[in-house]
């Protein structure tokens, strides 16, 4: 479902020295699969989500989504790849406040032409699925933060992607919200045979996850469970 | 995207933002409302005097017409109608005459015509009865103006037309429902021979209109033109009136044109600082929307609904608020141009004016939504989430364009002021690209100075002034503010260099004499209207005279300019007023006037006919003569220009010897009041004229100088409260939204007072580098449109820099924009410290 295959990304620095954000990383997702990934704060975690989701171009490698390269997508065509193939979970939930979370979820399926009302009636069932049944009318400054996420966890998945990117979902949350919208996330994207890459620091994401591995100083690592366990004490 | 996704989409998002776009509606409705009521007044005021026309000479084409208020023999209709291809002849007297009521007196354009008007006329005239007024021997009047001076049908009013004051007979009053909008037009319609009674002009017309076979309009054209060559008389097209008008009525509608503009620049900037307060929430829209796949397209169409939404609402509202301000406001006219045209009081609203406002407030819309967020739509995401760098070279290149645009300006002041509008848009340009390097600088003599201030409010008002994310809205607020200024000090000063010039124009033309004998009312200010001499022994001999001399002068159509002619008698002091000379030698200028065959002519006549001093040239009068130009002044404060002959040449080229007032002059010593009441008690109860003096009458021009340039003050005062009302609302919301941040400070123990300090401090810079360079730039503005108006229109400008009224423009806007901030300022900052965390 998702392929990477020695992925660079650099960004020029004051001092001369670019800063390796992405540095040759190569990595498989298959459908259904869910990863973790975590590392520390400037790992290049955040910069590797946007090179999936066509938002920063490679300096080299490829970004391979259900077999088609999106590092050489047009704008068009990127744009066309997040509205349908590619769902992405934002660590900041900008949802429009004055609008239901109905109208919320329904935001992607009503900018691939759907009607409102059918678009209403296909992201009803998400919500209902994330536990949101009650709260579909319910105005986005009403919602709880986990509301809201969960909100943004269904916008993502409402044009049932082949691929979830989900950015931190759980940083605002506090801990019992936190499992529940991990384990929600999980649960939905393994019934929809969804691959999921999930940046994260949470520890309670591997869990959920089939695979967890670690970025540092760009460059992908094996998992190492007591370094994730360090990195959260010290937090 | 489906359009009722977008619709949805809109409905779903507006909640969040009512009160920022209520604020966005606000200032769109004020720049529409500004451009709307002014194009209103430009249009009725053109348009009052085509209605007119138009409603008298219905489908006729042509019209032979006299050069003098005197008229021609009335016996010439025969030869006319006698033409091949005339297929109508319509003999027309015309009279200026002051129709005194119970109540009050107006100036009316008095009409005579026969029974062909029922017929050939156009609906202004087709609508009256003639035959019962004729069988009445009466007058028909415009209902608005027979209860304005207090006279109803079937009533006499008492006329004053030159030395007559005949009584006359009010028979029927016409309504709107009868004449439609013009029934607020200064005119009485009669039957041809009472009109003719009552003007003392038996036999005689002033006009003759014609309506040609369709095909032959040549032929009755040339032969029209060879009767006329013979008689003296004027060829011209039928509506000619309307045309001479919109000549006069030229630096009215150009001030329109200028003022509409600055307005509507006022108008777009408030809403603009209104958009402004919507723009994080519309990034983050655009963000989202971007990330989740929609294209820029699909990002612009959700956009531009809200624009168009917005805009065709405020334009709406705009069109409403216009009415009322060019109803209560506007809907004066311009005094000096009544005096020469039968300018009527009518709203004239067409759909031209409607759409100019409607697109106006649209396309501010559009661009107010739009183009803020420009980058976040446009520019590919793959570059929008690469590092900005920062530009290093833009405040060098707004330096430098800022100066480009000064020197624009400066060359169209030396080399071609007609093109003052243009120079007006080059020097807001230049102030807005000198606003955020004057910002800029601020902020670094902010910075340096700083240190010597204990307290942390200047450390903070200058972080919050350097900071990226307000850079845009404050530039916008101050940009407003500047802009307002610079109207406003442009306006002002511009109108109080013509105020003056005027002033000092209208006690020179009052020093010949102190006492004026010349026909009333309120529209002869000019003393244009001839009469037959008078008996004069009785007034020579009344106590304190010492002399008196009869005065010529009248309105003289040459080309398509209605021009003021004035025939100086030969004991005048100052025959030519001494600061109106704006080329050749005073002295022998009035000596070659006293000689005799020279006359003294407005510059922008001259240029337009390309006359130099010395040069000969044929005057169009009733009896064509050739003078040559002894020296070139302003228009005298008349629009189309003035032209000064010695009362003789006036006499021989006008074939009459008909004064149109009289210098009185008094012994030394002798007081200027009683003589006045000897003069009028020896004038007697049945003269048509009246006296008064030198100072009364030049109260009276200075009053109606007034009068005609009250606009401009109005004017330039609504754009200073439209940018007080802008700015302040603008700088409140920024403030407002500020709160979380300020409840951080507090939590970081600042205390209210300091935050309150910080945000006035911030509030005075911003809109004081605004207003400061607006009131600079305003002195500037003033400079070029006073030399426009001095070397395009003529007018008698007195050039002067008006920096205590800059001062005053800039303290006001400052002091009251900033003490309407200060306000949320002091609720902003005691926000609870616990806030912060809330959010």
């Amino acid at each position: 479902m998702l392929e990477l295959r020695d992925l660079v990304k650099h960004y020029p620095a004051g001092d001369g020295e670019p800063v390796r954000a992405v540095d040759g990383v190569s990595l498989v997702l298959g459908p259904g699969e869910l990863v973790a990934l975590h590392g520390p704060s400037g790992s290049g975690k955040t910069t590797l989500l946007m090179l999936i989701a066509a938002l920063l171009r490679p300096d080299s490698g490829t970004v391979i989504v259900d077999g088609k390269d999106v590092s050489t997508l047009s704008e068009r065509q990127a744009a066309h790849l997040r509205l349908c193939e590619l769902g992405y979970v934002r660590q900041a939930v900008h949802l429009l406040a004055s609008a239901s979370a109905l109208d919320n979820a329904a935001l992607k399926l009503m900018g691939t032409g759907l009607d409102v009302g059918e678009a209403h009636r296909r992201a009803m069932p998400l919500l209902e699925r994330l536990g949101l049944g009650e709260r579909a009318r319910h105005r986005a400054e009403q919602l709880s933060m986990g509301e809201r996420q969960r909100v943004m966890i269904a916008r993502a998945l409402s044009t049932d992607p082949k691929l979830v990117l989900a950015d931190e979902p759980t940083s605002n949350l506090d801990s019992a919200r936190a499992e529940e919208v991990l384990g929600l996330l999980a649960d939905v994207c393994r019934e929809r045979r969804t691959a999921v890459l999930l940046v994260t620091h949470d520890p309670r994401a591997a869990a959920h996850a089939d695979r967890v591995l670690a970025l540092r100083d760009g460059r992908l690592v094996e998992h190492e469970p007591d370094r994730l366990a360090f990195a959260v004490r010290a937090e | 995207m489906r359009l009722s996704n977008v619709v949805r989409l809109y409905r779903v998002r507006l909640r969040g933002r009512l009160v920022q776009e209520a604020l966005a509606l606000s200032g769109i409705a004020v720049g529409v409302a500004l451009l709307f009521s002014s194009q209103v007044a430009s249009t009725s005021l053109n348009g009052s005097v085509a209605q007119i026309t138009n409603g008298i000479v219905g489908h006729m084409r042509f019209q032979l017409a006299a050069r003098a208020p005197q008229g021609f023999e009335e016996g010439l209709l025969g030869e006319v109608q006698s033409m091949p291809g005339v297929i109508g002849a319509l003999p027309v007297l015309e009279a200026r005459v002051n129709m005194v009521g119970p109540t009050a007196a107006r100036t009316l354009e008095l009409l005579g015509a026969n029974p062909r008007l029922a017929y050939l006329a156009g609906p202004l005239v087709r609508r009256f009865s003639y035959a019962r007024l004729a069988d009445l021997s009466a007058l028909a009047l415009p209902a608005p103006i027979a209860q304005a001076i207090g006279v109803s049908s079937l009533r006499p009013v008492r006329l004053q037309i030159g030395s007559l004051a005949p009584r006359a007979l009010v028979g029927t009053t016409l309504s709107a429902r009868e004449i439609g909008p013009l029934a607020d037009s200064p005119i009485a319609l009669g039957p041809l021979f009472y009109v003719q009674r009552l003007a003392g002009m038996r036999g005689r017309v002033t006009s003759i209109f014609v309506r040609p076979r369709p095909g032959d309009e040549r032929e009755v054209r040339s032969a029209l033109a060879r009767l006329a060559g013979a008689r003296g008389l004027n060829v011209r097209p039928a509506n000619f009136e309307a045309t001479l008008f919109n000549q006069a009525a030229g630096p009215t509608n150009q001030s329109t044109l200028l003022f509409s503009a600055i307005s509507a620049l006022v108008g777009f900037l408030f809403a603009f600082n209104a958009l402004l307060l919507t723009v994080p929430q519309r990034r983050n829209l655009v963000e989202d929307l971007r990330l989740d796949g929609y294209t820029a397209g699909m990002i612009v169409k959700v956009l531009l609904f809200d624009a168009l939404v917005l805009g065709a609402l405020a334009s709406l509202a705009g069109l409403a608020l216009g009415e009322l301000l060019s109803v209560e406001l506007f809907s004066g006219n311009p005094g000096y141009l009544s005096l020469g045209f039968p300018v009527g009081s009518q709203r004239i609203v067409n759909w031209q004016s409607v759409s100019i406002a409607i697109a106006g407030g649209v396309v501010a819309a559009v661009l107010g939504v739009l183009a803020p967020l420009r980058r976040e739509i446009c520019s590919p995401l793959t570059r929008a989430f690469e590092r900005q760098r920062r530009s290093k070279g833009s405040i060098v290149r707004a330096l430098v364009g800022g100066l480009v645009a000064v020197a624009a300006t400066t060359a169209i002041l030396l080399l071609a002021p007609q093109a003052a509008i243009v120079g007006v848009v080059c020097l807001i340009g230049a102030l807005l690209l000198f606003l955020p390097v004057a910002l800029t600088g601020v902020v670094a003599v902010l910075e340096r100075l700083r240190r010597h201030f204990s307290g942390v409010s200047a450390y903070l008002a200058a972080i919050e002034l350097q900071s990226r994310a307000n850079r845009t809205r404050a530039l916008a607020i101050g940009a407003t503010g500047a802009i307002a200024v610079f109207g406003s000090v442009a306006i002002q000063g511009a109108h109080s260099n013509l105020q003056q010039g005027l002033d000092r124009l209208v006690h020179q033309l009052n020093t010949n004499s102190q006492l004026w004998i010349m026909p009333p009312g309120e529209e002869n200010l000019l003393a244009s209207s001839p009469f037959p001499a008078i008996e004069l022994s009785a007034l020579r001999s009344s106590p304190g005279v010492s002399a008196i001399e009869p005065v010529m002068g009248g309105l003289l159509d040459y080309d398509d300019r209605r021009v003021w002619v004035i025939g100086a008698p030969p004991g005048s002091p100052e025959p030519i007023p001494p600061s109106q000379l704006v080329g050749g030698e005073l002295a022998s200028a009035a000596a070659r006037l006293r000689a005799g065959g020279w006359a003294v002519v407005s510059q922008a006549l001259a240029q337009e006919h390309h006359l130099r001093i010395g040069q000969r040239f044929l005057l169009p009068s009733p009896r064509p003569a050739v003078f040559r130009v002894a020296a070139l002044i302003t228009n005298l404060g008349w629009p189309p220009g003035a032209v000064i002959l010695s009362s003789a040449d006036y006499a021989r080229a006008w074939a009459s010897a008909d004064p149109s007032a009289y210098y009185v002059r008094l012994a030394p010593g002798v007081a200027p009041l009683p003589a006045r009441a000897r003069l009028a008690r020896a004038l007697g109860p049945t003269s048509g004229l009246g006296v008064e003096t030198s100072h009364q009458r030049e109260l009276r021009q200075r009053s109606a100088s007034r009068q005609g340039l009250a606009r401009l003050s109005e004017i330039s005062w609504l754009v200073l409260i439209a940018a007080i009302l802008a700015m302040g609302a603008a700088m409140g919301a920024m403030i407002w939204q500020r709160r979380a941040q300020l409840a951080d400070l507090k939590v970081d123990g600042f205390r209210r007072g300091e935050l309150w300090r910080s945000l006035l401090l911030e509030s005075v810079l911003l809109l004081g580098t605004g207003c400061s360079i607006g009131a600079v730039f305003g002195i500037y503005g003033q400079i070029l449109l006073s030399h426009a108006l001095a070397t395009v229109t003529g007018f008698p400008v007195v050039f002067s820099a008006e920096v205590p009224s800059a001062l005053l423009s800039f303290l006001i806007v400052t002091a009251v924009a900033v003490a309407i901030v200060a306000v949320p300022g002091r609720i902003a900052a005691g926000a609870r410290p616990a806030i912060s965390t809330q959010e």
